[in-house]
């Protein structure tokens, strides 16, 4: 957590109201504090102040001027006076100037009702104007498919460019010209090339900048809020979904709002129509003589609850399985996972966390037996080192990034980037870009790297003495283990020199806050659970495991990702992330349950796909996941699904899954449902209702219910409520709602645990550089990787983000394109011993030199030239890197 | 009196090294890396009574005095050679014939404040001043004048002519920052200050090229020498005038503060161009409010300049002969500020081209009486209100001829009303 | 590429300051110089040898009025008319050339040879009516003057007219 150092106090009079604020708070901040409300257009307190308005001019005494209250710090004894007359004109004259130009439009302007112009003037008046010559009128420009600029509104607060270069460091918009001609453009002219995060909309006092996807479609006052929280990946953002006659029409978050503190990405701003995508299912479905029709609800429950119950009976419980996605609720998992235990009588259970947070989870428990970060986003803040590994962060978890962001440019932290990244200047941002130390390295070297950063730390005398001399057995190991590895061997690897982890190793060890985040390139990849066991490690050897502020962050792809863990939905826990077979657990648990924790091993998703292979898996419940999409074709999940007597899936769309089911039932996106999400951080946060259910189609939760009442064994619940008192009630310690959360520290016990004996088993393979999969000279590393503009394949239902991008391209480092002649928007044929297949190609000039990168949303054809193998100890199914022959299609 | 025209003035003078040389060059230089220290060397230049030439005339010893003592990093000197004030033109002078005079005093300045870098900022479209510099910069690093070691003494100052490339406002000193950083010239909001947070947030001075240009004659021949010209204590030192408009013999003039307008115009100037009579003029380039024939006997130092209602900016003297239009003028003024607005803060931005809509209204045969009121109020809603001094440049010659010739508005008014009867307004409802 | 054949000299320039943005006027005018005027992919190049965004780039260049984005003559003609060259003579000046020529600030001759522009003070007040064509300054202009001076730039490319350096008034020998 952020320790407030002891602040300085400066004592200040505000319209006769004398007040005590911190040293260097700027006056508008410290009239705020005192109820004193200054009016400004160019201040936001996310930015440096510009003070170019001269809105917030206010008096002082014993200056011979007005002075800008959002550029002026306070300074011990200042008299501020902001409701004097001539502080008054002073403001009327600014309007009056602002509105000289302005075309006063507002019955067509989508800001209308809620703008800063028209607030301001209302409340100042200026109610004639002397203005009577022509206004200076901007030609219309075509600025891009989801924001539309209205120039002639616009007052030049330069805030939309301010927040796009400070904020986001994306820097793509360009105040063109000068003086009353100046115009916010992107590049030339030309139509926008960016993030797309909606910044600019949300900051822009007026209507100068608005989303294409609500112009014209609503007047603020017709909209109905919810304050709830994106739906799309694992950082958590607060959004207000704004919605008129219950269709969804534009997302919001305000400054100071929630863990993004009013921040999104293009998901969150741009993406939210996903959940009104006209193929919604709308009612239950039964496939009846290879023809689906529409069934009422009791027919599809009594069909799916008699089906179970048929094949329990004839095969036992463990012939059932239930796989379910890590986007739904808490409340959701946590039903779903007690039905399939108590209902059905089975373990047999997973969820999507299963495809990388699981590894995660299953290091920091056995390191420092938490399950959840030690840190939080403030420790990201206040970090003075931080290090990036395999993160892709802007593009996977984009909020996270502005902390780093704000880290680095506002607050001076040191950055490590050990990212498959090369740091250019691109249309979006490059986090390589902030890093006092980047490590480019290949996506399948980053095990390699970590290895690397290790024994610098041995090498070099970086190791915390006070564990030396606690735990001299742990580090010796380890030292010797690490000295087999030479540096030779691993400078072949990741192509940096031995100085590069020396520096970059020395640079996060002298830090007193050090903070790991460690993303998808790892949890996703080969060895992932190992490599960040190794992190862990790397925070030990040099002190900083359960030093206050320091720790290690993985980063969760999927909203919920997190929360399907803690909720016990997935094949090793229970509730509390707590062992299946724990004997306490299992006991308390049946205490409120009132039945016990059936016995019998819990079977990951890929196994119980093994099993439907076999025969041995009869029945399966599938939520919201499509394993038929996301895995490699070559694992033959579709026929295994298309193996079992019956398949039953909660879903909102008929997908690839779903098409194979006996049964489909129409279940409630995010936006129609109440609950709660647990983020990244493990920060628990509220989720409302924005619209109501679309068709018949209902909660998950309410659907386990329902099917628990036709299999005879109901598990009712009055509302969401009642389900997390009971979560409460068994989680022992779980997390209530609150504006931030208080990460649990490592545990003593276990950490010694660790460090005495704990680390040994895997020791030598962890500290080994793994197997180089096959490549010839003309073969490069293929990843299917997170975009920016996409999540899961949810978001490719959503109007807005597919305006942006509507299809996958494969990206491609311009020297290896020139190499093989190809150009952009050409085509490229990638084969290896699975598939053959032809793709077209950008130049991205992020992407380093000999490796391709294919977003995982999109084109199925793709997933042919995977396969898959399994992590040893977490049972998680990499499958997301490849090697491939390229050649000019 | 002459003391930076001298050496060129004389004739055959090119300003070569050599012949800069010749006439006592770089001996100051000489002297204060020898050994003089820094903080007497800005006692000297402050006892000098020497005060900035670049417009706003802040004591140049003062403002070096700001510079931090114990900053660890590195510190810049900016020489301002922007000269873009309408009516001005002594720097470019100064740089093209006789550039190591300039060099020498940037030298001395980068000492005092222990810059090992300085930027000489010249606008953009004096790329002959551009290449001259360029050139004497090489010889002078030749001769060990510039550069890592000069003079043997380990002192290291880098000397860089930088071109702006058409903005008047990069003349203000924190816009000249902001494009030297190479971004759009925008002032700064003020504080902090270029001494603490100047070019990339380093301690900064920014001093103007004929500023520079006195410092060696300072150090080579004393502060009281220097302090007993020109009109003491407040205005030292000579300075040079730029003489413009109707006048015979227009040019740069060098002589004591404290000369009136008068005998600038008269002796120097060879008055008048023709027979008709001096009607207005403006003491100190296109920011000073204009002036009347009453005022010809100021002294042409700060203080009595100020006290006429107008101020010396940069010594740009312009004259106006009787017949001039003062609407017609001011409007020409009015446009070149418009033009040359940043845009960055409201007022300006919006006021500039709003009085520039009325008056060319006015002079079109289309004003109104109300329009001289409206005038007055925007120009009331410009000045000290904005980011930088730029807007109350912009509104002196809007105002300075409407408070001495407001009836040649009234006139045009007139006969504009006489042509074109007002309608009758619009009602509009005062709450 | 424009910059490929000036590597050391962008070298040079960037060894000037410590922090690379600063090279982006010289490097502009590079640009400006090799190709007549700034073009998108100039921009976009420079952009990256000083890690600048485009848009970085472009709102730069486009608040200096010495750069173009879009071709102009051979021959820029820029007539100062600031109030001081005006008290003498420059919008005579103007119509000289547009005597001459047929075009009027903000046109470009037929023959693409010469571009006329109106701007604002060029620092030669004392000196006026005045323009700059190109790199030089012609000073003290009169009708006859602006005609040898346009001649000699259509056949030769240049013209003896063109100001040295500055000394106004010039001392008397
Ligand atoms: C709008 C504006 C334009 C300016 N233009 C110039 C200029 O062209 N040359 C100059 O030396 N100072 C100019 N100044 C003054 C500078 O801001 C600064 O005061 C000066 O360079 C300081 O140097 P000095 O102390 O040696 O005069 C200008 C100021 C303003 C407000
Ligand atoms: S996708 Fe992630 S980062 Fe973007 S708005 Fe949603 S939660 Fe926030
Ligand atoms: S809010 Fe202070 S100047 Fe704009």
């Amino acid at each position: 957590m952020a320790v407030n150092e002891a602040q300085e106090m400066v004592e200040v009079t505000i319209d006769g109201i004398t007040t005590q604020v911190p040293k260097g708070t700027l006056v508008i901040e410290a009239a705020r504090r005192v109820g004193v409300m200054i009016p400004h257009f160019c201040y936001h307190p996310k930015l440096a102040p510009d003070a170019n308005c001269r809105m917030c001019l206010v008096e002082i005494e014993k200056m011979p001027k007005l002075q800008t209250s959002c550029s002026m710090p306070v300074a011990p004894g200042m008299v501020v006076r902001s409701s004097v007359p001539n502080v008054k004109q002073a403001r009327q004259s600014v309007l009056e100037l602002i509105l000289a130009n302005h075309p006063l439009d507002c019955p067509v302007c989508d800001q209308g009702g809620r703008c800063d112009l028209q607030d301001l003037s209302h409340q100042y008046t200026p109610t004639t104007s002397s203005f009577h010559e022509l206004k200076r009128v901007f030609p219309k420009r075509y600025f891009g498919p989801l924001i539309e600029t209205q120039m002639n509104r616009c007052v030049t607060c330069m805030r939309c460019v301010r927040y796009c270069d400070e904020v986001m460091d994306v820097k793509a918009l360009a105040a063109s010209q000068r003086g009353t001609l100046t115009e916010i453009v992107a590049f030339g002219g030309h139509e926008l090339d960016c993030e797309y995060c909606g910044g600019c909309v949300q900051i822009c006092p007026v209507g100068a900048l608005v989303s294409r996807l609500s112009m014209y479609e609503y007047r603020p006052w017709m909209l109905k809020r919810a304050e709830t929280i994106c739906g799309y990946c694992g950082d958590g953002c607060h959004i207000t979904i704004q919605t008129k006659n219950n269709e969804l029409i534009e997302v919001n978050s305000t400054f100071g709002a929630g863990r993004n503190n009013g921040d999104l990405c293009a998901r969150g701003y741009f993406g939210l129509h996903a959940s009104e995508h006209p193929d919604r299912l709308h009612t239950p479905k039964l496939r009846r003589d290879g023809e689906w029709v529409d069934v009422p609800w009791e027919e599809a429950l009594e069909r799916v609850a008699n089906e179970f119950i048929r094949i329990k009976a004839a095969h036992g419980p463990d012939a059932i399985g239930g796989l379910i996605t890590a986007r739904c609720t808490n409340e959701d998992l946590y039903v779903f996972q007690k039905f399939m235990r108590l209902v059905v009588g089975t373990n047999q259970l997973d969820s999507s966390a299963r495809y990388g947070q699981i590894n995660a989870v299953q290091a920091l428990r056995r390191v420092q037996g938490t399950h959840s970060w030690s840190v939080a986003y403030e420790d990201i803040l206040s970090a003075d080192a931080i290090l990036l590994v395999g993160t892709n962060i802007t593009e996977t978890n984009p909020i996270t990034g502005l902390k780093v962001k704000e880290a680095v440019k506002k607050n001076g932290a040191q950055l490590i980037t050990l990212e498959a990244l090369t740091s250019a200047v691109g249309p979006i941002s490059n986090i390589a870009l902030l890093a006092s130390h980047h490590l480019p390295v290949t996506p399948d070297q980053f095990g390699a790297a970590v290895i690397g950063l290790v024994k610098a730390v041995m090498e070099e005398g970086m190791v915390d003495s006070e564990l030396s001399s606690r735990s001299p057995e742990y580090v010796q190991a380890i030292s010797e283990q690490i000295g087999r590895v030479a540096w030779s061997e691993i400078e072949g690897r990741t192509g940096l020199p031995p100085t590069s982890f020396k520096e970059s190793a020395r640079a996060f060890e002298k830090a007193d806050r050090g903070v790991i985040l460690v993303g998808q390139g790892v949890l996703r990849a080969p060895g992932g659970y190992g490599i960040t066991v190794n992190l862990l490690d790397l925070l030990l050897l040099t002190g900083k495991l359960s030093r206050l502020g320091c720790g290690l962050a993985p980063l969760s792809e999927e909203n919920n990702d997190q929360g399907a863990i803690e909720m016990g939905a997935v094949s090793e826990f229970l509730p509390g992330a707590r062992d299946l077979n724990d004997t306490q657990g299992r006991k308390e648990l049946a205490s409120v349950w009132g039945q016990e924790v059936p016995a019998g091993n819990g079977r990951s998703l890929t196994q119980m796909f093994e099993d439907a292979k076999s025969g041995k898996l009869k029945a399966m419940l599938i939520v919201g996941e499509n394993p038929v999409a996301s895995l490699p074709p070559g694992e033959e999940v579709e026929q295994a699904l298309g193996n079992l007597e019956f398949l039953a899936c909660q879903e909102l769309f008929l997908t690839e899954t779903a098409l194979l089911a006996h049964v489909v039932l129409p279940a409630c996106s995010y936006a129609e449902k109440d609950g709660t999400f647990t983020n990244t951080e493990g920060h628990v946060q509220a989720v409302r209702k924005a619209i109501e259910s679309l068709g018949e189609s209902r909660p998950d939760w309410e659907i386990f219910s329902a099917l628990s009442v036709g299999m005879g064994h109901p598990i009712e619940y009055e509302n969401v409520k009642a389900i997390g008192k009971e979560i409460r009630s068994v989680i022992p310690g779980a997390r209530t709602l609150g504006p931030s959360p208080v990460p649990p520290l490592p545990d003593v016990e276990q950490v010694n645990h660790y460090v005495q004996s704990g680390f040994r088993e895997d020791l030598v393979s962890r500290y080994q550089l793994s197997e180089r999969g096959g490549h010839g000279a003309d073969s490069l590393i293929l990843a299917v990787t997170q975009s920016l503009y996409h999540s899961g394949k949810f978001s490719t239902r959503a109007k807005g983000l597919l305006r942006v991008q509507d299809k996958g391209v494969l990206s491609m480092n311009p020297g290896d394109a020139e190499r093989l002649g190809v150009e952009e928007g050409g085509g490229v044929k990638l084969s290896n011993a699975q598939e053959q297949i032809e793709t077209p190609v950008t130049l991205r000039d992020r992407v380093p030199e000999g490796v391709i990168f294919f977003p995982e949303h999109f084109d199925e054809k793709i997933r042919r030239l995977f396969r898959m193998t399994l992590d040893p100890q977490t049972a998680v199914p990499y499958y997301k890197l490849t090697r491939v022959k390229v050649e000019k299609a | 009196m002459k003391i930076l025209l001298k050496n060129m003035e004389q004739p055959g003078y090119t300003g070569s090294l050599k012949e800069y040389e010749q006439t006592g060059g770089y001996q100051a230089l000489r002297r204060v890396v020898g050994g003089m220290e820094p903080n007497d060397l800005i006692d000297m230049v402050k006892a000098s009574g020497l005060r900035g030439r670049g417009g706003a005339g802040f004591p140049t010893g003062v403002k070096w005095g700001f510079i931090p003592k114990d900053h660890p990093g590195p510190r810049y000197l900016c020489c301002n050679a922007d000269e873009s004030e309408p009516g001005t033109f002594k720097d470019r002078q100064l740089m093209e014939r006789d550039p190591h005079q300039v060099l020498e005093g940037i030298g001395i300045s980068c000492y005092a404040i222990g810059a090992q870098i300085a930027y000489i900022y010249i606008r953009g479209e004096f790329r002959l001043g551009f290449q001259i510099l360029e050139k004497a910069i090489q010889e002078a690093r030749q001769a060990g004048y510039v550069g890592k070691n000069v003079l043997g003494s380990g002192v290291t100052i880098d000397i860089y002519v930088h071109a702006g490339a058409g903005a008047y406002i990069c003349g203000e000193e924190t816009a000249l920052l902001e494009s030297l950083e190479g971004k759009r010239g925008k002032p700064r909001t003020k504080p902090p200050f270029p001494a603490t947070h100047g070019l990339y947030q380093k301690p900064t001075v920014v001093n103007n090229v004929e500023t520079l240009a006195n410092l060696p004659h300072i150090v080579n021949r004393g502060a009281e020498w220097f302090s007993s010209i020109g009109s003491p204590p407040k205005s030292t030192g000579t300075r040079i005038f730029c003489l413009s408009g109707h006048i015979k013999k227009p040019g740069n003039y060098e002589v004591p503060m404290g000369t009136t307008f008068r005998e600038l115009i008269d002796e120097h100037g060879g008055g008048m161009r023709s027979e008709k009579p001096l009607k207005a003029f403006i003491p100190g380039g296109a920011s000073a409010p204009f002036l009347t024939p009453d005022h010809l006997d100021v002294k042409m130092d700060f203080e009595d300049v100020a006290k006429a209602g107008s101020m010396l900016g940069s010594g740009g003297v312009t004259v106006m002969e009787e017949g001039t239009s003062m609407v017609w003028a001011a409007l020409r003024l009015m446009e070149f500020f418009n033009h040359e607005s940043c845009g960055k803060c409201t007022p300006c931005r919006e006021g500039s081209s709003w009085i520039v809509q009325i008056l060319q209204r006015i002079r079109a045969g289309r004003g109104r009486m109300q329009d001289l009121e409206t005038l007055s109020t925007i120009c009331g809603n410009i000045g000290g209100r904005t980011v930088c001094a730029f807007g109350d440049a912009e509104i002196a010659p809007v105002l300075s001829t409407l408070q001495h010739w407001r009836h040649e508005y009234e006139a045009l008014i007139r006969e504009a009303e006489a042509a074109h009867p007002p309608k009758s307004e619009i009602p509009v409802l005062s709450l | 590429m424009i910059f490929a054949k000036y590597k050391d000299q962008v070298e040079e320039l960037l060894s000037r300051y410590p922090v690379k943005r600063s090279a982006l006027l010289p490097l502009l005018y590079i640009a400006q110089k090799e190709e007549g005027y700034v073009s998108e992919s100039a921009m976009k190049e420079i952009g990256k040898i000083l890690g600048l965004t485009p848009p970085q780039v472009y709102e730069t260049v486009t608040f200096y009025t010495m750069f173009h984005l879009k071709p102009i003559g051979k021959f820029h003609l820029q007539v100062c008319r600031s109030l001081m060259c005006a008290l003498v003579g420059s919008d005579d000046l103007v119509g000289w050339i547009h005597r001459r020529l047929g075009i009027s600030p903000g046109q470009t001759t037929n023959d693409k040879m010469f571009t006329l522009s109106a701007v604002e003070c060029l620092g030669s007040c004392g000196t006026g009516p005045m323009m700059q064509v190109n790199d030089d300054y012609f000073e003290q202009l009169n009708e006859e003057k602006v005609g040898r001076i346009l001649d000699d730039l259509k056949t030769h490319g240049t013209c003896p007219l063109k100001s040295g350096p500055f000394m106004f008034p010039e001392p008397v020998r």
